[in-house]
C-alpha cells in the first residue's frame, strides 16, 4: 500500500510569507496612490506636443510683432475673426507689414496663412492633438493703456484649462 | 473477494517499474505524476523568501523609476500652468505706471484659473528698488504648501512715461 504523506508548509512560513509580499503591496500602494491622486488633478499638458509648441511660440511672434495701434481686421481673403480665427497685421523682419489669419477651426490642424503684397503663403501644423485645437479659444483682453492684446486659451477634453497666455504686442516705435 | 493484484511503485517496492509501460502509468497517469513528484522535496522556508526578496527588489525598482518618471512628468505640467500664470502677469505689470508699483496689489491682479490645479496656492508680488531708476518686481506662485515654487522677476526702469518696455 502507497504511503502518502503531504507536508506543505507551517502556519508561521506562510504567515512570515505572506507579510513580505503585504509589505510589498502597501509600498507599491503607497507610491501609486500619490501619483494617480495628481494625475488626476493636473490637465493635459499639451506643450509637450512639439506641434502646439511651435504653434504657440509662431502665434505668439505674430501678436508681438503686430503693427499699429489696432492691428486686428474684421475680415480678409474669406476669413472672418471669430473665437478661433485670428487675423491681425504684423511686422516681417524687411520691415514690410504682411497681414497674417490664424485658422483653428480644423480638428487636428492649425493653419497660418500670411498675405504679402496679396501673395499668400500657407504654413500648416498637421497632427496637433485633436482636443487642443478644437478647444482653442482666442479673445481680447485688454490691459490699461496698451493696445488689445490676444488672450488665447485652451482646454483639454475634461474641460481642464490648459493653456492660458496673454499675448500683447510690442512697441515698434 | 475480489483479487487486487497490488502494482509495485518505485517508493514502496525500492526498485523502478519502467513508467511508459507500468500498467498504473496507462490507468492512472496522475497517480504517476504524484509518485513522481513525491520523490521531490520542494523549496525550503528560505528559498522561497530569498526568490520573493529578489522579486520584491526588482519589481519596487522598476516601480520606483516609472513613479519618479511619472512625477518628473507632473513637476513639469505644474511648472507650465505656473509659468504661463507668471507670463500674464508680467504682462500687467509691466503696464502699471512706475511711480506707483510699491502701491499695486500684493496678489496677482491677472486671472488665475489655470492654477486652479495646483490648489491650494498662493501668489505673490514683490518691489524692490534696484537704484538707478529700477525696480525690481518679483512675482511668485507657491503650492502644495509651500514646497513647490515659481518665480519670475521683472526689471522695470523709469522712463518717465514713454513706452520703453
Amino acid at each position: 500500500m502507497v504511503r502518502r504523506r503531504a507536508r506543505g508548509y507551517s502556519l508561521i512560513e506562510v504567515v512570515v510569507t505572506m507579510s513580505v509580499f503585504g509589505l510589498f503591496l502597501v509600498v507599491l500602494l503607497v507610491l501609486t496612490s500619490e501619483m494617480r491622486f495628481y494625475e488626476k488633478r493636473l490637465p493635459v499638458n499639451f506643450m509637450r506636443h512639439p506641434q502646439v509648441s511651435i504653434v504657440l511660440s509662431k502665434l505668439k511672434r505674430d501678436v508681438m510683432d503686430a503693427h499699429g495701434s489696432d492691428p486686428y481686421r474684421a475680415e480678409h481673403d474669406g476669413y472672418t475673426m471669430s473665437p478661433n480665427t485670428l487675423i491681425l497685421e504684423s511686422i516681417q523682419g524687411n520691415g514690410g507689414v504682411q497681414t497674417i489669419v490664424w485658422d483653428f477651426s480644423k480638428p487636428g490642424e492649425v493653419r497660418r496663412r500670411a498675405y504679402n503684397v496679396g501673395v499668400a503663403e500657407e504654413w500648416i501644423a498637421r497632427g496637433v492633438p485633436p482636443d487642443f485645437s478644437s478647444q482653442v479659444v482666442i479673445d481680447a483682453v485688454g490691459i490699461p493703456g496698451r493696445p488689445y492684446g490676444v488672450r488665447i486659451t485652451a482646454r483639454d477634453a475634461k474641460g481642464r484649462m490648459a493653456i492660458d497666455q496673454i499675448l500683447q504686442p510690442r512697441a515698434h516705435e | 473477494m475480489s483479487a487486487r493484484k497490488e502494482i509495485p511503485c518505485a517508493s514502496s517496492a525500492g526498485h523502478e517499474v519502467p513508467e511508459s509501460n507500468s500498467l498504473q502509468n496507462r490507468i492512472f497517469p496522475a497517480a504517476a505524476y504524484n509518485r513522481v513528484m513525491r520523490r521531490e522535496r520542494g523549496f525550503s522556508l528560505i528559498e522561497v523568501l530569498i526568490a520573493f526578496l529578489i522579486l520584491t527588489f526588482v519589481i519596487t525598482m522598476s516601480l520606483a523609476a516609472f513613479v519618479e518618471r511619472t512625477r518628473r512628468l507632473q513637476q513639469a505640467s505644474e511648472m507650465i500652468l505656473a509659468y504661463q500664470a507668471l507670463g500674464n502677469e508680467a504682462e500687467y505689470r509691466r503696464r502699471m505706471d512706475y511711480s506707483s508699483l510699491e502701491a499695486q496689489p500684493v496678489a496677482f491682479v491677472s486671472d488665475t484659473v489655470l492654477l486652479e490645479p495646483l490648489t491650494p496656492f498662493g501668489t505673490a508680488v514683490k518691489v524692490d528698488p534696484a537704484g538707478n531708476g529700477l525696480k525690481t518686481v518679483t512675482l511668485t506662485i507657491r503650492w502644495r504648501n509651500g514646497e513647490r515654487e515659481a518665480r519670475l522677476a521683472l526689471v522695470r526702469a523709469d522712463t518717465g512715461g514713454s513706452n520703453l518696455w
